[in-house]
């Protein structure tokens, strides 16, 4: 049977992803003088947790057995918003927490509408993530500005030093972040029926599971995360943008599944996403290394992307699933 | 035995037009359901459940020296019911996760203090039912997959009689179970049935109704057709009504 | 006769929405620009239309397969069609020939899907990440050849977004009713609505869904060819914008995106739906933030109406 096997086990997939970032920065270290300078280290470090808190609300979302498209809207929407406001000299605290509300509004709407109807999240997400990003711009016309107070900037700052770790604080974060999202999946009634209602939605129900309070929920807190992300980002680039999520679009769904989760659910898990981020950053940084332009760089990791899946991300054949 | 019945179904009727019927559950009481597939007796189950609106009468269950109408399955459940669905894959199991996970998954709170769940405490709440209900699982980390079809049923058995319930609804409890664990299944109904629990078990097979109720409710047609206890029940007298001749 | 009538129910129930919506539209429009729907003008309109219906039509096949069956690399594909027919062989070899390019925009087409087809059926990756490393790579090498846009195409290829565009839409149409009186249709369908059901009944559940990949990857191609043919010239930055809004108008025209229900008169109509409220949003000259706010309102109400509708159609039928 493939799920008792060792990389067809959860956690020996997150390994795996993590074996190959250990055997990419090894690559990288031969072949690219430099690669393992504290700066490059730095850099990969803090772009891999960014997407890394990209990824959170993805990777409950998949377990949930769904998926998020408006992912990178509700950063967007996020980033100019809090620039925004923040420029009009609200409160940063406030800011922060009328940026939180919205998107958990967002979310929550997603995660409802999809359940109680029976549509595809597909379909949702990425209609009210094309609505949040039309009145963010209606909004702004186009032309946002403001930017972040200086403690955010610091906290995602390359050249920042956590006290006396040489690595700004969202790294330190994201550990810490890592290991409060696990113990919420293991250990807390809530992560137990994400894994219930992904593994089997039929049987949830009677097993004393709501599906859709799980899934407004669920939805809920990805779009929270996806918020973080946008404030975060408009500290790492200075100014607001609203197209600035576009990029965890596809990346985020790449990186929870590299990190060993399943797009049917009920299997998956944080530290495999983690590792998952670390794997894109790590190839998007080697390629641009070697010297390739973007759109190659984008090739190589539609390809790599694919080995890593066909190597332990295999679906069972239907005649397994009678 | 006490007089005050546990459950009472009043003028109830599974299809619309069909004759409605009352019954009366009592305290340690196992009772049986039979039919032929499709003739109600399955959804005179899951009306007992609350998974089914019937179209026309009550279930009602004691609570409290009064009774509460039965409003839907969560309130069932809140009100002393569990239910044991019939089919495994479809509506039983978590196929990836845990035989732990699998049989603590309703109950989670009584694992929980702080948000966070014990492991301790819900071992050892899962250790009392693998001793009681003999269930061969090595390691109960493993993924509920690798259990033997009989044992995954006992998991879902331990699963419900968590809920520490005073009406158990089966629904065809020994489908596809080895003889070995159905004598197991039958001496843990028996027992908590002693212990005051009312049984209401729907089964293909006759002859475990036979052996295990003191009472047997035959349906034909969405119509309660018989009702059978003591001398009566009978392989003749369960068929004869199934097909509807006259006992 | 019975057959098809009950397939027409079957229609108007799963598309029920999407014809209000069309009807609604298409009453709009005529009343905002009559001009614009003169029969003289069918040619121009069919062609602006037809990169959509293309696209939507295209993704069906596959999500019709059913179990999580989608391709998000349509859209990166007929950009990728595009590149090829114009860059490589018009621009670069001097290629003219209708034949030539034609074929050359099938095979391209064909070879994507058998791509998709081998890693998500065969090597069995998850679809969604499958077509998402496709969709990577040929967004990556349609960049790679085409760096900025250039020009042109050739003549006839540009008239078959105009006097000729219904050409490539017929083409569609014909390989489908073709497709439809096979078995393999029905084979697709029920794979579509049960794939263990079907395999225990020996249907070769792995070689019908590849061939629905094949079926998406040549539609694929024509789209392309339609792509082209409206923008005259090759673009990489086009193509992949049509991905997400095909699959929006699959959704739209009542197609399941769980499998097995619905069919490709559905996904063409929804995706003259998207094209006829874009054609109302612009008319009404408003900003193109309200037009995205709209659009993305209206794609949201349209798939809860659907469900609404849906299930309570279910409901009546139940008692």
């Amino acid at each position: 049977m493939r799920s008792s096997g060792f990389l067809g086990g959860t956690s020996g997939r997150a390994l795996a992803a993590f074996l190959i970032v250990i055997a990419l920065h090894v690559v990288g270290t031969m072949l690219i003088p430099g690669y393992s300078q504290p700066f490059a280290i730095r850099a990969l470090l803090v772009l891999a947790s960014l997407l890394a808190i990209a990824c959170i609300g993805q990777t409950l979302v998949v377990i949930l057995g769904g998926i998020d498209l408006s992912i990178p809207f509700v950063i967007g929407f996020a980033n100019v918003v809090a620039a925004q406001l923040y420029g009009e000299q609200w409160n940063f605290g406030l800011v922060c927490a009328v940026v939180g509300l919205g998107a958990l509004l967002i979310g929550a709407f997603n995660g409802y509408v999809s359940r109680r109807l029976d549509i595809h999240p597909l379909i949702v997400t990425l209609g009210t993530g094309m609505v949040t990003q039309g009145a963010v711009l209606l909004w702004t016309a186009g032309f946002p500005s403001g930017s972040a107070p200086q403690a955010v900037s610091d906290f995602v700052s390359i050249g920042g030093s956590a006290g006396p770790l040489p690595v700004p604080w969202i790294v330190p974060a994201v550990v810490v972040l890592g290991f409060l999202v696990a113990i919420l999946l293991a250990r807390t009634p809530y992560g137990r029926r994400l894994y219930a209602l992904g593994s089997n939605p039929g049987a949830a129900p009677l097993a004393l599971i709501d599906p859709v309070a799980m899934w407004t929920i669920t939805f809920a807190l990805s779009a929270f995360c996806s918020a973080i992300t946008g404030v975060l980002l408009l500290g790492f680039t200075g100014s607001a943008y609203g197209d600035v999520g576009q990029p965890y679009l596809f990346q985020t769904i790449a990186a929870v599944v590299v990190g060993g989760a399943a797009m049917v659910g009920g299997q998956g898990s944080y530290l495999g996403t983690i590792a998952g981020a670390l794997v894109l950053t790590e190839i998007n940084t080697l390629l641009i290394g070697l010297g390739f332009q973007p759109s190659a760089v984008q090739a190589a990791l539609g390809v790599i992307i694919v080995l890593l899946v066909s190597l332990y991300g295999r679906e069972r054949h239907v005649s397994k699933t009678i | 035995m006490s007089e005050t019945p546990r459950m009472i179904i009043d003028d109830l009727a599974l299809k619309p037009g069909s004759s409605p019927f009352s019954q009366k559950l009592q305290r340690g009481e196992i009772v049986g359901l039979a039919g032929l597939d499709g003739h109600g007796q399955q959804r005179f189950l899951e009306t007992l459940a609350g998974l089914e609106k019937p179209p026309r009468g009550t279930v009602s269950i004691a609570r409290n020296m009064e009774y509460v109408l039965l409003k839907g399955f969560r309130h069932g459940v809140a009100n002393g019911i569990a239910y044991l669905p019939r089919d495994r894959r479809a509506t039983g199991i978590f196929p990836s996760m845990s035989i732990l996970d699998n049989f603590a998954i309703s109950t989670v709170w009584r694992d929980t203090s702080g948000g966070i769940i014990r492991t301790a405490r819900r071992g050892a709440r899962f250790e009392q039912y693998r001793q009681r209900l003999a269930i061969k699982a090595p390691d109960p980390k493993a993924p509920i997959t690798t259990l033997s079809g009989g044992n995954q049923q006992k998991v879902l058995l331990a699963r419900a009689l968590a809920l520490s319930p005073e009406i158990l609804l089966l629904n065809d409890p020994t489908r596809g179970v080895d003889v070995a664990t159905r004598h197991v299944l039958y001496d843990v109904f028996r027992g908590v049935a002693r212990e005051g629990m009312t049984l209401v078990i729907l089964s293909s097979e006759i002859e475990e109704i036979l052996l295990l109720c003191q009472r047997v409710l035959v349906f034909r047609e969405h119509e309660l057709a018989a009702e059978l206890a003591g001398d009566e029940m009978s392989t003749e007298g369960v068929i004869s009504a199934m097909f509807g001749k006259a006992a | 006769m019975g057959n098809l009538s009950s397939a027409a129910a079957g229609f108007l129930r799963s598309a029920g929405f999407a014809i209000v919506l069309f009807v609604l539209l298409l009453a709009v429009n005529l009343l905002l620009n009559p001009a614009r729907y003169l029969p003289g003008n069918w040619g121009t309109l069919i062609g602006l239309a037809a990169p959509l219906i293309g696209a939507s039509l295209a993704s069906a096949p596959v999500i019709l397969a059913g179990r999580g069956g989608i391709d998000i690399s349509v859209g990166p594909a007929m950009g990728f069609v595009n590149a090829v027919v114009i860059q490589a062989l018009f621009l670069n070899l001097g290629i003219a020939s209708p034949a030539l390019l034609i074929g050359a925009a099938l095979l391209t087409g064909l070879a994507v899907g058998a791509i998709n087809g081998l890693l998500a059926t065969i090597v069995r990756i998850q679809p969604i990440v499958a077509t998402l490393g496709t969709y990577l790579v040929l967004a990556g090498i349609t960049l790679t050849i085409v760096p900025a846009p250039v020009g042109p195409a050739p003549a006839w290829l540009k008239a078959m977004s105009a006097s000729w565009s219904v050409l490539p839409l017929a083409a569609i149409l014909v390989i489908w009713l073709g497709i439809r009186r096979l078995p393999y249709y029905d084979l697709l369908m029920a794979v579509g609505s049960d794939d263990r059901a079907a395999y225990s009944a020996g249907v070769p559940v792995t070689k019908v869904r590849f061939v629905a990949y094949l079926i998406t990857g040549l539609f694929s191609g024509i789209a392309g060819l339609m792509l082209t043919a409206l923008i005259g010239s090759a673009d990489p930055n086009i193509g992949a914008n049509y991905t997400l809004i095909a699959i929006a108008s699959v959704a739209l025209g009542g197609v399941s995106l769980a499998g097995g229900r619905g069919g490709l008169a559905g996904a063409a109509l929804g995706a003259i739906d998207i094209f006829l409220l874009q054609s109302v949003l612009t008319s009404f000259n408003v900003s193109t933030y309200v037009l995205q706010i709209a659009y993305g309102t209206i794609l949201v109400a349209a798939v809860v109406l659907t469900a609404l509708q849906e299930k309570l159609f279910n409901g009546v039928r139940a008692r």
